[in-house]
């Protein structure tokens, strides 16, 4: 039972770790002041990328890099958009989420010539530590620049109190920018993640709401990071769980597959529910 | 002079020129000859009567789909569980049309057709009328919850037809045809017309709804307090305009319009369910929407030219060797990005 137990909170972890990645990401963007509903985007830009670059060089810190570098560079767009172009950044994010899900088959179409998953990748050498070594680094990294350094403090008045930043002679649009492309950075290591731990290969909409599911655990931690990535850790178990009972025999002829893969998704409803959203930055757009 | 007057209501058009433009520029990274691709998006539309009544098919959905969209803009809402509620109010409408068998009189075959036809309506303004409830009592934002109940709902749906509503004669996934007499828009005049293209009388329907809706908006009392809410919250609630019920009425409209591609597909079309129908109308319907800056008859237009491009994309598929039907999705993305912007390069303009 103990054996279960730790199991089960084992794979809880394992499962969590997008989401992880994907709440820090959207925290950084949703604090300056940009709301963020193109976590989506990321998380598939980033473990389609990563799933190509594994697939090449056989080697996951080039598919981590790579899925880093391309989404950041991918959330150009909606940087340009929303802070040059002045768009409204949902009608932005929603048409983010349409442009990864509608280009990713077209471009492995080229590389691969199907539209479907990518081939699975063989490594090098295995390595099931890494993920968890590339989360605490960016955890540790994450904390750092928002807590302890003047970036950090700048990057929230902008979503805070823009005049207040502006008075000081410091352009909002700036630290924005400069923390939407780390929110879509490390957003993107969420979704290398994804395809070269979680499995082996890039599947299509691998992401299935968890861009969105991080973003509530955001919302519902009232904008607190330790809290959001508390959630996040209870997601991953619900998560878990689904995956437990599916593989046990005696729930899932009692209980329809599609039901056990609703629950990340109901629990979400419930936590919404249950706890009221409060304290958003000032200047959230 | 004109220019200046008319240059915010221009703006997203030039914007779909330029989106346009943008992603027959995109096909040149595929190896494929923009020019080649942008006579298929702009003509596979009228290749022959079917393709038309196809094309004319998708814009009764994109028209429901992106009034779904546009009321509750109105009211400042960003609604995208349109798709959801499709899925849902299709496979109440298709169950319902399996189970009741009306009387050999002409009275209760009109009474059961309206049941259907109410019942799913009902099913998809009371999961939009969902969202409403979570927005009023948790003020949770309503993406994240549409977004949820769009993922349920899916799950809900494929569910009950595999386990509980399988077609016995089909391998498909899809729920059993519904009974003979209510099949009775197979052999109409609009279908036989366009080759059997699964155009139908919806189309008619989606006309008028859009009408009407321009007659309620600028006319009545509710599209006067939709609108005012809308534009500024603060001062509707302290005019007295109780903000749950204009949230629950704009929702809910909402969600009858997103029924209204569920009969669509379900009375217009394949007189069943089959799972995957639907090419994520729902999202479609948002750049249906933007296009035409909520504005109710614009929709019409605009929901034709994107109908006429996502069949053009759709063809995409045969046409060209690497581009693939996900090209519409893309075309989308690019209008919306090019749409938003058009507005404030529109502004610029007024300014100088």
């Amino acid at each position: 039972m103990d054996s279960a137990l730790v199991l089960i909170f084992l794979s809880a972890l394992r499962v969590s770790l997008p989401l992880l990645f994907a709440a820090t990401g959207g925290y950084f963007s949703e604090k300056s002041g940009v709301a963020q509903i193109a976590l989506e985007a990321y998380l598939l830009i980033g473990a389609f990328s990563a799933a190509t670059f594994t697939y090449y060089s056989k080697s996951l810190l080039v598919g981590y890099l790579a899925a880093a570098v391309l989404t950041a560079l991918f959330s150009q767009i909606f940087s340009l958009l929303i802070l040059k172009f002045k768009g409204n950044s949902i009608v932005i994010g929603t048409g983010l989420n349409l442009l990864a899900m509608g280009i990713i088959p077209i471009i492995s179409k080229t590389i691969f010539n199907s539209t479907g998953s990518t081939p699975s990748i063989e490594l090098a050498q295995p390595a099931p530590y890494f993920p968890y070594v590339v989360l605490v680094i960016t955890l540790a990294v994450s904390y750092w620049l928002s807590e302890k350094t003047i970036w950090g403090l700048q990057m929230k008045f902008a979503g805070e109190k823009k005049l207040a930043l502006q008075s000081v002679g410091i352009s909002p649009a700036v630290r924005q920018w400069q923390s939407l492309t780390f929110s879509a950075l490390v957003t993107g290591l969420g979704g290398a993640v994804l395809s070269t731990s979680l499995s082996s290969n890039y599947s299509p909409l691998m992401s299935s709401g968890r861009g969105f599911i991080a973003l509530a655990a955001l919302i519902f931690a009232g904008w607190n990071l330790a809290r959001a990535l508390l959630v996040c850790l209870f997601f991953g178990l619900c998560e878990a769980l689904q995956i437990q009972m599916q593989s046990n025999e005696a729930i899932s002829t009692y209980v329809a597959a599609e039901f056990i893969q609703m629950i990340p998704y109901v629990a979400t409803l419930i936590a919404l529910l249950i706890l009221r959203s409060k304290y958003p930055p000032a200047e959230l757009k | 002079m004109i220019s200046s007057l008319n240059s915010k209501k221009l703006a997203p058009w030039l914007g779909l020129i330029a989106g346009l433009v943008l992603c027959c520029l995109l096909a040149l990274f595929f190896n494929e000859s923009p020019w080649h691709v942008f006579k298929i998006l702009t003509t596979s539309f009228y290749n022959s009567k079917f393709d038309l009544g196809l094309t004319l098919f998708y814009t009764t959905c994109l028209i429901f789909s992106g009034l779904a969209f546009a009321v509750p803009m109105k009211a400042g809402l960003f609604h995208i569980g349109s798709e959801g509620q499709i899925l849902f109010s299709a496979l109440i409408a298709a169950y319902l049309g399996t189970a009741i068998v009306p009387f050999d009189n002409s009275f209760s075959f009109v009474v059961s057709v309206a049941i259907i036809l109410i019942s799913s309506m009902a099913a998809g303004a009371a999961s939009a009328i969902l969202i409403a409830f979570f927005k009023i009592l948790k003020q949770a934002h309503e993406v994240v919850v549409a977004i949820m109940l769009n993922f349920i709902f899916a799950a809900v749906t494929t569910w009950l037809t595999v386990n509980r509503l399988q077609s016995p004669t089909s391998q498909n996934p899809e729920t059993a045809l519904m009974n003979e007499s209510f099949q009775f828009l197979k052999n109409d005049y609009l279908k036989t017309y366009f080759e059997n293209s699964p155009v139908s009388v919806f189309l008619f329907a989606a006309l008028g709804c859009c009408v009407l809706l321009h007659y309620v908006e600028r006319r009545t009392f509710i599209g006067y307090k939709i609108r005012a809410y809308g534009a500024n919250p603060h001062a509707a609630t302290r005019l007295g305009f109780s903000q749950n019920e204009i949230l629950m009425m704009s929702l809910g409209l909402a969600g009858v319009f997103s029924a209204g591609v569920g009969l669509t597909e379900v009375f217009g079309n394949a007189f069943q369910y089959k799972i995957g129908f639907s090419p994520q109308y729902g999202f479609l319907g948002i750049a249906v929407s933007l296009l035409a800056q909520q504005n109710f008859l614009g929709i019409i237009g605009s929901a034709f030219l994107m109908a006429c491009l996502h069949k053009g994309a759709s063809d995409l598929d045969l046409e060209t060797e690497r581009l693939t039907r996900d090209f519409s999705r893309v075309l989308q993305a690019i209008i919306i990005f090019s749409v938003a912007a058009s507005y404030y390069i529109a502004n610029l303009k007024r300014k100088k």
